[in-house]
């Protein structure tokens, strides 16, 4: 008896097989306490090491097919990731309350970042303050999109498609949707027509 | 400023929905065209507040960033606020939703490798084009520009080294700065 209560498998070691998932309160727990704890973006990560390493909900396979999945979609990856893994626990319900559970907190907090700085803010020395964390968030957000830059960047098609986006988005400012209109079908192409060749290499 | 409740609302909500499914590589990909709309179009706030809400959102926890929901409660308090995060999120969750499953079975597939690796590099623009985009708005000038650039170039050179550290050390840095000038 005893050694076959060992060999149970524990949560998230069996892939898709969670034996018994969690309810929809803690689902939202969860999510809550990932919303307010996950600082300076990048909460795909956080939601691995807790969702996935800690607490097993969701096993190493099925989270990084989530995140593959969520790559050619729209939105926060991480926004992305917390939708797939409530709907793989308990459905809609589960999507729609980890969602809640993901943003309420980061909103409530950032409201009342908001009503401090509507105090504060004009302060010069909280200007320049703010000026600095403002160079150093755009700096976070250049290095993301140059390494994922960087990470496609073996065909010369992905690099004049970034080069483009940059030309017409960032240094022309024209509106961003016409210009991913323009741009996606020509990207998708290349992308198509250089895999073409690599079967029979 | 002040506009209608109910207009206001509206307004946000045309901005943001639409948003919501062109943020391929994340929130802060449509940064470029948030900026544009709400620094030029609406003119709901100046240049520095827009880059001192981005400032604050990138120091705050949460997914993406909360800009947005700093952008609605200036435009219509608490309800401009909820209006303008559920505008930006709630579309594409939904359709992450409805897609995700769909998408999956269609993996092996060439055009579906295809679209994964072609929207890649379109995601990665954006984000170089958003962080252009709040420099623009930025009041900062040249040194904002070096900073940003000496940040990126640190991350990209540490990789590990976590965000929120830099921007306190970018806002210290600033604020010595500053107070040593004055």
């Amino acid at each position: 008896m005893r050694h076959e209560a060992e060999t149970e498998p524990r949560p998230g070691e069996r892939p898709g097989a969670p034996p018994a998932p969690p309810g929809l309160t803690g689902i939202f727990l969860a999510f809550l306490k990932l919303g307010c704890t996950s600082f300076g973006g990048g909460t795909a990560g956080w939601l691995y090491r807790d969702i996935v390493l800690r607490r097993g909900w969701v096993d190493n396979r099925a989270f990084l097919s989530m995140l593959s999945v969520g790559q050619a979609l729209p939105g926060a990856n991480g926004i992305k990731a917390t939708v797939q893994i409530g709907q793989h626990l308990r459905g809609a319900a589960g999507a729609a309350i980890a969602l809640l559970g993901l943003l309420s907190g980061p909103f409530v907090i950032i409201l009342a970042v908001g009503a401090v700085y509507r105090g504060l803010g004009t302060h010069p020395l909280v200007q320049a303050v703010l000026d600095g964390m403002a160079a150093a968030a755009i700096g976070l957000t250049f290095d993301t999109g140059l390494r994922s830059a960087l990470h496609g960047a073996r065909k010369p098609a992905a690099i004049a498609v970034t080069v483009a986006t940059v030309l017409c988005v960032g240094v022309l400012r024209w509106p961003m949707f016409p210009v991913i209109l323009g741009l996606a079908p020509l990207s998708i192409g290349a992308a198509l027509v250089e895999r073409r060749p690599q079967p029979d290499a | 400023m002040r506009e209608p409740l109910g207009a206001g609302l509206t307004a946000l909500a045309l901005v943001f929905v639409p948003l919501s499914f062109m943020a391929f590589g994340g929130s802060n990909a449509v940064l470029p065209d948030i900026a544009h709309q709400t620094v030029a179009v609406h003119g709901w706030m100046s240049g520095r507040e827009f880059a001192d809400f981005f400032a604050l959102s990138r120091a705050a926890p949460g997914p993406g960033s909360m800009l947005t929901a700093l952008i609605g409660w200036k435009v219509a308090g608490l309800a401009g606020a909820l209006v303008a995060t559920i505008g930006l999120y709630l579309p594409s969750a939904v359709l992450v939703y409805a897609m995700a499953r769909l998408w999956g079975r269609w993996r092996g597939r060439a055009w579906h490798d295809a679209v994964e690796r072609g929207v890649a590099p379109i995601a990665a623009g954006l984000l170089l084009s958003a962080g252009i985009a709040v420099l623009r708005a930025s009041p900062g000038g040249v040194p904002t520009w070096l900073a940003a650039i000496a940040a990126a170039a640190i991350l990209l050179r540490w990789p590990r080294l976590p965000p929120i550290a830099l921007i306190a050390a970018g806002g210290a840095l600033f604020g010595a700065v500053a107070a040593l000038y004055q």
